[in-house]
């Protein structure tokens, strides 16, 4: 028997037992629709490629770090300083976790402008959410693991903020404590919460959203739709992909030039009982809300500031997470206004962070 | 008795019998994790320290002692005496500093003031800085939470 004939009997094989010919029969029929607003079907799989370059990194970095009082600020200083390739490979995993944030919220607002999470995309827009939600967990909790001065401050601010929700936030700031404090504790959770718990989330997240995206096909705007005409579209497998090679290539340049060029620093070992050292700031995508606590002031209509800022947060948590059920009317005045406000939503955020560098 | 018309077909009774019994069962599951996650921390009542630290100190500065895991701060003021704070910020937490040239407290975090009695007079905290009873007993400098004997 020839090569070929051994390959086929091989894939007959696995085919019976897996049952995958379906999988490979929809990648192969799968069509990507072409129109003005395409390019940003390509964000999806730009998140992709940098949360598998997390994954990776991710796992090459616990290889070397402890997460204890101790040890953690030293092992980090090790990693940057003994490790052959340390520094470039943190310096990848902190890069790319900024850059998959930034591909994050683009996704997002251009699904928000283009409404892309019209019926039957509910659950897609949620899931997404909810996803959303995880990534900024990971950033969170991955900020405190170097152990210096600006992580500790920026974690006991963090975790301090849910202290405000009414009853239930104190036993949340002690989740996520570990106890009433930020102490050797809350470093061992919060390396818990970024390499146990918190993926076991994101995989499963993932697997909902990419099933629910492939069983809808791609979403089209608004424009594209009420149009008769029929539109172009392009083979996914290997047109798209193809395609979407191109964009990776270009981010990874970008990513490995930058991840060479501006490592992240690394202070001095943390200090519980150091006073919080100046100009402490969070990450770059907490620094809104970190301007909006300090230019609130102590008491507003007889409530704390900060109590003031939680309840306007998880208000307003609350309408994103069920946009596409309040947009149910997109083409109409209302839907209109709702668009107006992802404009609002980005420049208010704009306005706070450089507000915020000042 | 023997009734004659039955509220649930024996069929939803055993579900709700069962049903009780694996939502009695959960509940007694998740009873220990709760436990568990949930570090017993408490303040300490009372720090005892040798005076001898602090009797040097000068006028209008303070000096850091361990409250549990966060800092205290001992201050001596201008006339002598001696005061303590826990020395977090009320705002969000932060670590406190007192910078004596202007005699006030200061936290980075959100540039919050107080003034040299702990009392919040700029940016986002709401309260004072919390006070604890200081005692100079002897060689002994007692510390204590307010309400402690
Ligand atoms: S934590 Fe001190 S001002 Fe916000």
């Amino acid at each position: 028997m020839n090569l070929l004939g051994k390959k086929k009997r091989a894939q007959s094989w696995f085919d019976e037992r897996f049952g995958i010919s379906g999988i490979v029969k929809f990648l192969r029929e799968k069509k990507i629709p072409q129109h003005k607003h395409s390019l940003w079907y390509y964000t999806g799989s730009a998140i992709m490629l940098f949360f598998v370059i997390q994954v990776i990194t991710g796992f090459m970095l616990v290889f070397y770090y402890n997460p204890t009082l101790a040890e953690a600020n030293k092992s980090v200083g090790r990693i940057m300083t003994e490790i052959p390739m340390g520094w470039i490979i943190r310096s990848i995993h902190s890069w790319s976790s900024s850059f998959m944030i930034a591909f994050v919220f683009i996704h997002l607002l251009s699904i928000w402008i283009t409404k892309a999470y019209r019926k039957p995309r509910e659950l897609t827009w949620m899931s997404g959410v909810f996803l959303l939600c995880v990534t900024l967990a990971f950033g969170f909790t991955g900020y405190l693991l170097p152990w210096d001065d600006l992580s500790l401050s920026a974690t006991k601010v963090g975790t301090d903020i849910p202290r405000s929700i009414p009853i239930v936030g104190v036993w949340v700031t002690k989740l996520l404590r570990g106890g009433e404090d930020v102490t050797g504790d809350t470093l061992t959770r919060f390396f818990g919460f970024h390499v146990c718990i918190l993926p076991v989330f994101i995989f499963i997240l993932l697997a909902v959203h990419v099933y629910l995206i492939q069983k809808q096909g791609m979403s089209l705007p608004l424009a594209v739709e009420s149009k008769k005409e029929k539109i172009q579209e392009l083979p996914f497998w290997p047109n798209f992909v193809y395609r979407e090679s191109v964009v990776w290539l270009i981010l990874l340049g970008i990513l490995f030039t930058v991840a060479i060029f501006l490592p992240p620093s690394l202070d001095k070992s943390a200090d519980l009982m150091a006073p919080a050292p100046e100009g402490i700031r969070p990450e770059w995508y907490f620094l809104f809300l970190f301007q909006a606590l300090k230019i609130f002031p102590a008491k507003i209509l007889f409530i704390n500031g900060d109590t003031f800022i939680v309840i306007l947060i998880l208000v307003e948590f609350l309408l994103f997470f069920f946009l596409p059920f309040l947009d149910n009317k997109p083409a109409e005045m209302k839907g209109k206004f709702i668009t107006f406000l992802a404009y609002v939503t980005i420049v208010y955020a704009v306005v706070m962070t450089v507000w915020s560098l000042l | 008795m023997k009734l004659k018309y039955s509220l649930f077909t024996r069929r939803q009774f055993l579900n709700g019998l069962f049903g009780g019994w694996l939502g009695a069962l959960m509940v007694s599951f998740l009873y220990p994790v709760i436990k568990f996650v949930f570090p017993p921390t408490r303040e300490p009542d009372q720090v005892i320290l040798p005076f001898l630290d602090f009797k040097d100190m000068k006028p209008n500065s303070v000096k850091v002692f361990s409250w549990g895991s966060k800092p205290g701060f001992v201050k001596k003021n201008k006339n002598g005496s001696y005061w303590a704070f826990v020395a977090v910020c009320t705002h969000l937490d932060c670590n406190v500093t007192y910078i004596p040239e202007q005699r006030k407290f200061f936290c980075a975090c959100h540039d919050g003031w107080y003034d040299e009695n702990g009392t919040n007079i700029g940016g986002p905290p709401p309260r004072p800085l919390r006070r604890l009873i200081l005692i100079i007993e002897g060689e002994d400098l007692i510390i204590k939470r307010e309400g402690v004997k």
